[in-house]
């Protein structure tokens, strides 16, 4: 096949796909309740049942203390249609306008970027960097450490 | 003995009918709201990484020609092109794609280059396209060897391996449940691959068929998907992201960060590169042996039943 034949076949059959999926309202994010993030995080991390989960309010990601009081939390985020599961160590947690970002050291899985209102930001800065939730008052000093 | 022989490229003459094709199973899905799943960005890394691995092809398919037409220098037997050559060539190329496909599960360093096509949660006509861009790297190339060593011409035995993969192409849908028995039986269908994507403890290095699923049955790897079980599609470790340069190159940058890393042995550093996934030196890791005891620890009534 000439190449540039081919080469509109596949630019144009790539969008034509992009255009229709996204169209029909193919692009929307999964949303998370307390059910599903438990199902997610256990889908990946079976053998570590999750004790305790805090939704965000948007339900676009979930912390997860897999045994009460025993770090590392997990995280369960919105990945397209699905969702994916990482446990927080080796991270760095950094606040933005609208959020929290951790970045992992993880080439498949570079960073999170959560979507947080003000208030949550605050909370899950503390939970993550303390990794525990009993932080979430502010009431404990953050000295796990675990994020870097 | 013929130097010059060509036959076309099947795999970019069906670009049509693939995009065709995957316009009709959406429409279908979208329609009768069963039979599977579409997500835009999914489905989108998907294609991208198919044109990519037609354009890695054009770019460096001569490094495996130039080496299958050495050997084709240095082989005295000649086939010819005649039907039945065609067709044998053909059934000893899929018993080469089940080999090269088993060893791309199960050796990492050609894992590096297969994982790709299992990164996508969903599985539909798009994911058959989620193809390598790194196959090359992977030397698997002389898995090939032997068919030209025996007199089949280079040009025919990438045109009948071209064939092999456009039949793949229309087993990666959930809109066909099980086809009849006698083809059940004897080809691949879309019931036996969607087992294969699957990162259920159950289906870990099954169904590595092409076009025959009697290999699998030969020799040992064949696991019916079973109702009791749905298939959960990806990896056993979901990657997070829809770069197609991450999904390309993901393992190749996890096993650079393993095989570098202080005080292992050289043995240590070459079993993170040409063992089975999975592996570690420390045993921090589980490979699918370990996940699939760990499945049976928990879950004790599986022990004896398909894929376990």
């Amino acid at each position: 096949m000439p190449l540039q034949i081919l080469l509109i076949l596949v630019v144009g059959g790539i969008a034509a796909v992009a255009v229709l999926l996204h169209l029909t309202g193919r692009s929307r994010q999964t949303y998370l309740d307390e059910g599903k993030a438990r199902a997610a995080w256990s889908r990946q991390f079976p053998e570590q049942p999750a004790a305790r989960v805090l939704v965000a309010q948007n339900g676009k990601a979930a912390l997860v203390a897999p045994e009460a009081g025993q770090p590392p939390l997990g995280l369960v985020w919105s990945f397209g249609a699905d969702a994916v599961a990482r446990d927080l160590q080796h991270l760095h947690l950094s606040k933005t306008a609208r959020g929290l970002q951790l970045q992992f050291s993880d080439f498949g899985a570079p960073r999170a970027n959560l979507r947080l209102n003000p208030a949550e930001i605050e909370q899950w800065h503390r939970i993550i960097a303390a990794q525990s939730f009993d932080a979430a008052s502010g009431e404990q000093s953050n000295t796990a450490g675990r994020p870097s | 003995m013929m130097d010059s022989l060509s036959y076309p490229d099947v795999t970019q003459w069906a670009v049509p009918f693939f995009i065709a094709a995957i316009l009709a199973e959406f429409l279908w899905i979208a329609i009768k709201g069963r039979g599977g799943r579409y997500e835009t960005r999914d489905a989108v890394t998907s294609l991208i990484m198919g044109a990519g691995s037609v354009a890695s092809g054009i770019l460096l398919g001569f490094i495996a020609w130039g080496f299958f037409m050495v050997l084709w220098r240095i082989t005295p037997l000649d086939l010819g092109t005649s039907i039945w050559v065609i067709i044998l060539c053909f059934v000893l190329d899929d018993l080469r794609y089940y080999w090269v496909h088993r060893l791309g599960h199960r050796i990492r360093w050609v894992w590096a280059s297969h994982v790709n096509h299992h990164s996508s949660q969903h599985y539909n006509l798009t994911t058959a396209l989620r193809q390598t861009w790194t196959g090359t790297f992977s030397f698997i190339m002389i898995i090939r060897a032997p068919l030209v060593l025996l007199g089949f011409h280079p040009a025919l035995v990438l045109f009948v391996g071209g064939i092999n993969l456009v039949y793949q192409f229309w087993i990666h849908t959930e809109a066909i449940g099980k086809m009849p028995r006698w083809f059940e039986a004897v080809m691949n269908t879309p019931s036996h691959h969607r087992a294969h994507h699957g990162r259920n403890p159950r289906y870990l290095d099954c169904n590595y068929a092409g076009v025959f699923i009697i290999w699998d049955k030969i020799f040992g790897t064949f696991v019916p998907e079973q109702k009791d079980d749905p298939v959960d599609y990806g990896l056993v470790f979901n990657i997070a992201s829809f770069n197609p340069l991450r999904v390309a190159f993901h393992e190749w940058v996890a096993i650079y960060r393993d095989v570098t890393q202080p005080g292992l042995s050289w043995k240590q550093r070459l079993l993170y590169a040409l063992a089975p996934p999975g592996y570690s030196h420390d045993g921090s890791r589980d490979n699918s042996e370990t996940i699939k005891a760990k499945h049976l620890i928990r879950n004790p009534n599986d022990r004896g039943t398909p894929g376990f």
